[in-house]
């Protein structure tokens, strides 16, 4: 899922200062599942904003409200009628959430309340941790199914790098070398001879790098 | 009176694209660097244009300081984070590069190696402040150095280009400006007059604006420029020249040396000539000035 992180309050509070009217926006969806833009989400934010509008003296209209995903027209359109009840909005979704409602509602201030982190996965309770970076052309099957774009500190493709201690990135002693868990993995599969293999220089172009992405499916298209 | 003087003084100053090698002979652009020398006020050495893989414009302008030839150091953002940038950048200048020109560079996807990285870590204007922040004995991370440099700074300018903003292109420059640019070449200009809103409200004296002319190889590539490069100005009357000359490569040369003579008379501060590999045609350019 997209994991995405709370953005300090002081800072949504300075997007929205000068608003009499604004719409707190939750998404259904993954921001739910990691807890920070969910239905229980928009109701904290929109409490701690209106706790806050009220020390200042000040009459501001919070409403709340939260879509099954904002990352489709359909489920946008529901807050047509509306979205002119309000100057503007803070959208707890990921940024795809935030962007596709700022392209809908041309007119409307969008302001974004999460910190949107990366693809990844629910390790433990309160713990996620990245796993794909969306590069494009996945390389898993030649990794023994961990990703070391995503999870080896330089990206390389074939490691490890001289930074690699006791199991541990360079980086920080907390982060596990991506290599040795790809390692670690090969061996547990009984496929080391896959190891041995140097692996290819990475086509980049279907990354980010190359520019934003696109999928045309023509089999789906209306 | 080197480049950066006559800059300063409001000079009008001849600078000349020398494309380095793709490989290590470096023998054609240096007998090509020699020939002009004494036209030429500095060389300008492209940073891998077009996203082709080449010489470094560093490795370039080396060989070529080396020969006593000055030389403008291009700082691209495409290739090199913020650590590499500032280091060349200490590297250039105690090799003896005192003018460097900020560029942001082509996408891969426009040169010989489409799948490479881009990595933009650090964008044009931000580019331009850095280098500023080390002339003024500081890097990026705010630590003080051992020595500061003392580059002349330059960058691009869209202004002159088709199916750009006025408004906006005047600010893009000024902010340019304002960060520590004190050159600003154009993209190639064909028509002078699309320049005339921008000379209406830039200050020259401030910022010098050097427009580049392009030399034109042939009437093909003339046709290939319109068609694919829609932002280049080529008007009707330039192909019509062209296709009717017998000579064409003769004409080629004389509309640039025409065009250089008409920027100079309406009071840029120079012009930058890109003659795109056919360098050997810079004195017949030049001579006609
Ligand atoms: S190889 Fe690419 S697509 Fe596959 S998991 Fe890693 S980043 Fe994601
Ligand atoms: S220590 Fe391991 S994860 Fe860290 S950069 Fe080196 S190979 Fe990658």
């Amino acid at each position: 899922m997209i994991v995405a992180d709370k953005k300090p309050i002081e800072e949504i509070i300075d997007y929205v200062k000068d608003y009499q009217s604004i719409l707190v926006l939750g998404c259904n969806e993954c921001v739910t599942v990691c807890e920070v833009g969910g239905k229980k989400e928009v109701g904290l934010l929109a409490s701690a904003l209106r706790m806050h509008f009220l020390q200042q003296g000040g009459e501001v209209n919070i409403g709340e409200r939260t879509l099954e995903r904002q990352c489709d027209h359909e489920y946008l359109e529901e807050i047509r009628d509306n979205i002119d009840h309000y100057e503007a909005v803070v959208s707890i979704a990921c940024g795809v959430g935030v962007q596709f409602t700022a392209e809908k509602y041309q007119t409307k201030p969008v302001y974004p309340g999460v910190n949107t982190l990366f693809m990844g996965a629910n390790e433990a309770r309160g713990v996620w941790s990245e796993r794909c970076q969306g590069c494009g052309q996945c390389i898993l099957a030649i990794s023994g199914g961990i990703c070391p774009v995503s999870r080896c500190a330089k990206r390389i493709l074939n490691g490890p790098c001289g930074g690699s201690t006791a199991g541990k990135c360079e980086i920080s002693k907390d982060i596990p070398c991506g290599w040795q868990l790809i390692i670690d993995r090969l061996k547990a599969l009984g496929r080391m001879d896959d190891y041995e293999k140097i692996n290819p220089i990475k086509n980049w172009s279907t990354e980010r790098a190359g520019g934003p992405r696109k999928v045309i499916r023509e089999d789906l298209k209306l | 009176m080197g480049l950066k003087d006559k800059i300063e003084a409001g000079e009008f100053t001849i600078l000349a694209e020398m494309e380095p090698p793709k490989g290590v002979d470096v023998s054609v652009m240096l007998s090509n660097a020699k020939r002009v020398k004494d036209g030429v006020d500095a060389f300008v050495i492209p940073e891998m244009g077009n996203a082709v893989m080449r010489m470094s414009s560093l490795g370039g302008a080396m060989v070529l300081q080396n020969e006593g030839l000055p030389t403008v150091f291009q700082v691209c953002c495409r290739d090199r984070n913020r650590l590499a940038i500032q280091g060349d950048l200490l590297a250039a200048h105690a090799l003896g590069i005192n003018t460097v020109m900020a560029v942001i560079g082509e996408d891969p996807s426009f040169g010989d190696h489409h799948q490479a990285r881009s990595v933009n870590d650090v964008d044009l204007f931000e580019l331009i402040k850095a280098i500023d922040r080390l002339n003024q004995g500081k890097d990026m991370a705010g630590i003080e150095l051992a020595g500061a440099p003392d580059f002349l700074i330059g960058s691009t300018t869209e202004a002159g280009a088709k199916g750009k903003s006025t408004e906006v292109e005047m600010e893009e420059m000024m902010k340019r400006v304002e960060a520590g640019a004190r050159f600003l070449i154009t993209s190639p200009i064909f028509d002078p007059s699309l320049l005339d809103p921008y000379k209406k409200r830039i200050d020259l004296r401030k910022v010098a604006v050097i427009p580049t002319v392009m030399l034109l190889k042939s009437l093909g590539m003339a046709r290939y420029l319109v068609r694919n490069l829609p932002h280049l100005h080529i008007s009707e009357t330039i192909i019509d020249r062209i296709a009717r000359a017998p000579d064409k490569v003769r004409e080629c040369v004389q509309i640039a040396t025409e065009t250089v003579r008409e920027l100079k008379h309406q009071g840029f501060n120079g012009v930058y000539l890109s003659t795109l590999g056919w360098e050997n045609k810079l004195p017949e350019i030049i001579e006609g000035i």
